[in-house]
């Protein structure tokens, strides 16, 4: 144990001297053989100085007849921390008790990340790894990661590779996914058209296009046949390759209420506790209504290392409200309902750059004292799918 | 036997000896770590504190150190570590 150490170990005050001679005074505390630490000097007359408590009363002759001014600006070490200990036992046990349930719960696997997906599902990928062990809540030891790679790697073909990592608490699960067109191009097949569009370019790399620019299409309707003719003239079926690109057209429908329940604070604030241990959740403390209270929480997470031991402490700020119903201005909610049509567009794979047109009609809804916005654009993508034979 | 006939013999007998001369003549020893750290062995005393110089008495004359940040890590009776950027070390 270093010296240090072992000063903390019997406890040590941080004192602050304040006068002329310090110097001499210092000299005057290492002739009794005191030890002093991490002496700094602040100021011309200011000097803080760290030493063990039972030195601490062996100044007070040296300090005598001079015009040095001494305090204690803090206290450490294990004698300190025992003393605090005994006046709040039930702390120290709790201490106690909170580090051993952390080190015990640091057994077991509370969190899975998966990396490096591009087309598969994640709920379909985790589900997968929960049946091959990989689950929340197992304990460590009973993982068998190369098992959970080899099963992935069985169950997803379109995976190149897959690897499995237990790091603390989380397990990482990174993968590869091939390129399955390319894979499949090696086989012989057609492109089809994977949704209805009118057809404006057609570019067939390989095999015999079956419609022309300007002809609409319906999904499904071949585009590209696999029938072409090498370069000796010879009939060959093979892997249609080529681009069909069409003006597609996508609809999306928002609606809003004419009426707003505006939250005004009533005054009254609560406030609880929320001690999350893994997949419990322990409330300290009432909770209340959340369409009578406006909530806000602030977390604590408590970090072992790199990795995160699965003890979260929150405290959520209850506000009472009473809900007012205000007005809103039809501007304002048409507003609001073409900002949700067009929420409705992009999650169906728009993107407002590839808009070539766009028209969109308001109505109102009478029962429900809204409006509807539905907007309608026309985009230009590529609509060919390629489907093996 | 005055002080300077008993230093003249303990230097005769650590040479006969080939003993450490510090140890027999209580000689002040100043141990440099880079221009991080340094340590006083032997010295008599604490003349001058500051962050930019300290300066320590021992038999041989004053150790004055200089530098930035200059601080006491440890001080005892018969040590005293420091640790700053050191930049000068005079005996004068």
């Amino acid at each position: 144990m270093t010296s240090y150490g072992w000063m903390w170990w019997q406890g040590y005050v941080t004192v602050r001297l304040r006068g002329p001679g310090l110097e001499r005074l210092l000299n005057k505390i290492a002739d009794l053989d005191i030890g002093l630490h991490k002496v700094e000097r602040l100021t011309a007359d200011v000097i803080i100085i760290r030493l063990r408590v039972r030195d601490f009363r062996r100044l007070r002759p040296l300090l005598r007849g001079t015009r040095i001014n001494v305090s204690i600006l803090d206290k450490h070490g294990a004698a300190f921390l025992i003393r605090k200990f005994r006046l709040r036992a039930f702390f120290a046990v709790g201490l106690v008790a909170s580090v051993l349930l952390i080190l015990y719960l640091g057994n077991f696997l509370w969190f899975i990340e998966v990396t490096g997906l591009e087309t598969l599902p994640l709920e379909a990928l985790k589900m997968a790894a929960e049946e091959l062990g990989l689950r929340a809540g197992t304990a460590k030891c009973q993982i068998q990661p190369r098992a959970v790679e080899a099963g992935l790697m069985k169950r997803f073909p379109s995976l190149v590779w897959a690897d499995v990592r237990l790091n603390g608490v989380k397990a990482e699960i990174r993968l590869g996914e091939g390129d399955g067109l390319q894979s499949e191009y090696g086989t012989s097949g057609q492109i089809y058209a994977k949704k209805d569009g009118l057809v404006t370019e057609i570019r067939a790399l390989r095999g015999t296009p079956q419609v022309r620019e300007g002809a609409t299409v319906r999904q499904g309707d071949l585009l590209i046949a696999g029938v072409y003719s090498d370069a000796r003239g010879q009939k060959q079926f093979g892997a249609a390759q080529g681009i069909v690109k069409a003006r597609v057209w996508y609809e999306g429908v928002g609606e809003t209420a004419l009426l707003r329940w505006e939250p005004i604070p009533t005054g009254r604030n609560h406030t609880q506790y929320v001690l999350s241990i893994g997949p419990i959740t322990i409330p300290l403390g009432r909770s209340y209504a959340r369409d009578s209270h406006l909530v806000e929480g602030k977390d604590w997470n408590l970090y072992l290392g790199r990795a995160m031991v699965p003890i979260r402490w929150t405290r959520l700020e209850y506000q009472e409200v009473e809900r007012v119903s205000i007005r809103v201005a039809d501007q304002e909610a048409e507003r609001a309902a073409y900002a949700l049509a067009w929420e409705s567009l992009m999650a169906q794979g728009v993107s407002r750059e590839a808009v070539l047109e766009e028209r969109h009609r308001t109505d109102l809804i009478i029962d429900g004292d809204g409006l509807r916005v539905t907007v309608q654009v026309e985009v230009q993508e590529d609509i060919g799918l390629f489907l093996s034979q | 036997m005055g002080p300077v006939m008993n230093r003249t013999l303990r230097r005769r007998l650590a040479h006969t000896l080939d003993l450490p001369a510090a140890v027999l003549l209580d000689q002040a020893t100043i141990h440099l770590m880079g221009d991080a750290e340094a340590r006083i062995v032997n010295h008599r005393g604490l003349v001058q504190y500051t962050s930019l110089c300290i300066k320590a008495r021992s038999l041989q004359g004053m150790i004055e150190l200089t530098g930035e940040d200059l601080e006491i890590v440890s001080f005892s009776s018969s040590e005293m570590k420091i640790a700053g950027r050191i930049r000068q070390v005079v005996l004068k």
